[in-house]
This record gives structure tokens, C-alpha cells and sequence, in this order.
């Protein structure tokens, strides 16, 4: 699946993930009206981190630092949007979308659905979002309520961070259908030629490859106590990462970095290594191997520990 | 764009109060541009295309589509020999209290 950010904000681009051999895509989030500001985007918004630029097309480090916004156009503007794509492509399309007020919630929840999505990714842990919302006081009767008002599959998009674990557990009480793990981590640098907060100042989204080993660990705790399906995301860069979130029991994977940065092949390129993953352990299903991982975990008390090691005692060197 | 060259070196750092002004966009400084095809596929607006020069070293160049810009900077990073720059957005885009810029407002 193409995760929501630029990878999807066209049609054009669904058409073209599509014939990628994509499985998915989530559109770019949609911001309530309240929201307005986020549909006018900063220039420049993007700023690549320690990238092995060299790479051409196969980079395997980067750091992407962005201050991504909405969906530019009008919310009417978004329906007929989800509208196009379905018309233009065959894979399933999610709408994405954010607000902070219930009422807003579930009206846009409801046009999505009227618009023809195949499901709804809701957007409760962007980088981006304006303010400091806090998950139980907002998002929950969010959850609950865009539950109860529509009928096709709700996801709902967590941040990686100590208490995503339990969300997981909440959101599913609240109803949900699907758990999105993880969207970007809000993050800061710092020029230090200049002195200054590097590109626009203020607090950016950043991601890259390193950070599929937060959301693996999240993925494994979560897969283990909640019952719906995980989406994990975050730093897949090659066919063995996507092959990392199955093993954890990831029922999907969404990828968008790699896109930006090495571009659209990186679709075929990446299913392309699962079906020779596939084909060298000899199976036919990725069902056949998903949540395998997690088996072979082991509880802290169980992890084998030496004593009487000469070498762990305190150094006396000081003496 | 071997005017705003000078005016304009790159990305760092934007000169003072220039995006208050006008809204920035991508441009390629022609003559340094190498040709090396990494830019036009790592925008997401198709404002980035490779047109032939027949004057230019490499017979081609990458020039970009000022009305697709939206000036979110992933070629600057792309760039290897920092051949794009930052020029004010000529296509018209009103700037709040600003106003399109004009002939005359332009540096």
C-alpha cells in the first residue's frame, strides 16, 4: 500500500502506483475546514538527512525531515478527488482525513464513504497536526463516533511513542477495523553553521529507514494483545522489510519514503524481492509465515543470563 | 537564469526576507546542470523535465515547470552539483497582502 503524504495527492499517481503492481493506496490527508492553514504549504517543506545520495535510485540511508501539510484543495475538492481515483484505478483507495471536533470528524467520514472509498484512515497522529490534541481527551469519541456513522472499514493511524500500546488496545474498544502503525515521529535539528532550526524552524516529521525498528517493536506488542488487523509502516526500503513486519503479523504494509526518494520502481522492485523471498523458503501465501516472529519471542525473565563471569565484575583499575 | 545565479547562490541560506516577498520556486542554473536524470523523477509535481540544448555540454538539461513548482525542495537535496536554485515564483500565485508580483516588484 502507498501510505497517505505525495505519493498520493494526485490522481494521476494512484494510476501510476497502480501500475506498479501497488495493493493499495492511501490518499493524502484531508484537513477540516477549522484547519484551513494546512492546505497552504511552506516552501521548501523537505530537507533529506544523511542521505547516500550517490545511491541512484537504491539508497538504503536518508533521514527525510519534512514539514508536510494537508491536502491543498477544499474539502469538496477532496470528495471529487476519492471520486476520480475510483473511477481512474481498480485498487482499493482509503481516504484519509483529520479534524479535531466530532461533528467534523463524522461529516467528513460520511462524504468519504458517499464519495466511494473503499476505507477510511484516520489521521489522529500526524507530525504536522496544529496544536497539542491529546489522544484520550480528543480522538476517542472521534473514534467511537466515525465507527457508528459509517460502514465501510475504519483505520486508525497511530504515532509511535510509549503509549501507543495502549491506544492499540483503546482504539479497538472503540471500534476500529484496522490499526495504521506507525506515522512519523515529530522530530527537531539544528544547523549548527548557522545556529539556527534547520529549514522552517519550527518541529518537523522524520522517518526514515531507521525508524522501522520503533514500529516493529510497537507491532509486536501490539499483535500480540489486539485482535484486529495492523497495517505496519514506517522505513520499509526493500522486499526483506516488508518480509520483517509479516513475520511480526502485519496483515499490511504501507510504503512512501522510498518512493520519494528512489522513486516508483521501487514498487516492483520491493515485490519483486517478496516473490523471490517467497519463492527461495518455498512457500506460496505470505499467510503462511505472518506473526511466525512472534512465537520465538522471549519474556526478559527467560533470556539466559551468565554469572561468576570474571570479565561482569566491577573494574578495579582505579585503584 | 544566469541573473539570479548571482543573486540567488542556493538553498543555504535563503536570503533574508526572501520567501516573505515572494513565494520561491526551483530553477536550474543551465550551465551547471550535469544532466544526470536524478531530478525529474524525485518530484512529485512533474515540475522537473529534461529538455535538449544543443549548445548545452551534455546535448540536455533539466528545466523546471514553474506553474507545477510548489517550491518543496526535495530537488535542491537531489542536486549533486547544486545546479538548482531559488527564484522568486513568476507564475502568479497571489501571496497574502502582496499581491501577484509585477514586473516592477521583481529583484
Amino acid at each position: 500500500m502507498v501510505a497517505s503524504g505525495p505519493a498520493s495527492h494526485d490522481v494521476n499517481q494512484v494510476k501510476l502506483a497502480e501500475d506498479q503492481t501497488i495493493g493499495a493506496v492511501v490518499l493524502k490527508t484531508a484537513c477540516s475546514d477549522k484547519f484551513e492553514h494546512m492546505r497552504f504549504w511552506p516552501r521548501p517543506r523537505y530537507k533529506l538527512l544523511d542521505w547516500d545520495k550517490q545511491m541512484d535510485g537504491r539508497s538504503k540511508h536518508f533521514t527525510l525531515y519534512s514539514y508536510e501539510q494537508g491536502y491543498s484543495g477544499t474539502l469538496e475538492d477532496y470528495w471529487n478527488f476519492i471520486k476520480a481515483c475510483k473511477k481512474r484505478a481498480r485498487v482499493p483507495i482509503i481516504g484519509s482525513i483529520f479534524a479535531d471536533v466530532v461533528e467534523d470528524w463524522v461529516m467528513m467520514a460520511q462524504k468519504v464513504e458517499q464519495s466511494g472509498a473503499d476505507a477510511i484512515e484516520l489521521d489522529i497522529s500526524s507530525p504536522h497536526r496544529p496544536g497539542s490534541l491529546d489522544f484520550e481527551t480528543t480522538f476517542v469519541s472521534a473514534i467511537r463516533s466515525v465507527r457508528k456513522s459509517v460502514k465501510f472499514p475504519v483505520l486508525v493511524k497511530l504515532a509511535a511513542g510509549p503509549d501507543v500500546f495502549q491506544q492499540c488496545v483503546t482504539a479497538e474498544e472503540c471500534g476500529a477495523d484496522a490499526l495504521s502503525l506507525c506515522n512519523r515521529i515529530r522530530g527537531f535539528d539544528v544547523d549548527v553553521e548557522t545556529q539556527r532550526p534547520i529549514l522552517h524552524g519550527f518541529f518537523a516529521g522524520v522517518g526514515g529507514p531507521w525508524a522501522k525498528y520503533y514500529t516493529l517493536r510497537h507491532l509486536a506488542e501490539a499483535v500480540q494483545k489486539v485482535k484486529i488487523p495492523i497495517s505496519g509502516t514506517s522505513g520499509v526500503i526493500c522486499g526483506e522489510d516488508v518480509i520483517k513486519y509479516v513475520l511480526l503479523g502485519a496483515t499490511m504494509v504501507q510504503i512512501l519514503s522510498v518512493i520519494m526518494i528512489n522513486g516508483w520502481e521501487s514498487v516492483g522492485r520491493i515485490n519483486k524481492e517478496i516473490s523471490e523471498y517467497m519463492a527461495r523458503k518455498e512457500i506460496t501465501s505470505l499467510d503462511e509465515i505472518r506473526g511466525k516472529a512472534i512465537q520465538h519471542m522471549t519474556h526478559p525473565d527467560e533470556i539466559v543470563r551468565w554469572s561468576g563471569e570474571p570479565k561482569s565484575g566491577p573494574r578495579n583499575d582505579w585503584k | 537564469m544566469t541573473g539570479s545565479e548571482k543573486k540567488y547562490p542556493g538553498l543555504n541560506p535563503l536570503p533574508p526576507d526572501f520567501a516573505k516577498e515572494f513565494p520561491p520556486v526551483a530553477a536550474v542554473v543551465e550551465e551547471k546542470c550535469i544532466a544526470c536524470d536524478r531530478c525529474p523523477p524525485i518530484c512529485f509535481f512533474d515540475a522537473i523535465v529534461m529538455e535538449a540544448r544543443a549548445k548545452h555540454k551534455y546535448k540536455r538539461t533539466a528545466v523546471v515547470v514553474e506553474g507545477n513548482c510548489t517550491g518543496c525542495g526535495l530537488c535542491f537535496e537531489a542536486c549533486p552539483v547544486d545546479a538548482i536554485v531559488w527564484v522568486p515564483d513568476r507564475s502568479g500565485l497571489p501571496v497574502p497582502g502582496k499581491g501577484a508580483p509585477t514586473e516592477d516588484t521583481e529583484p
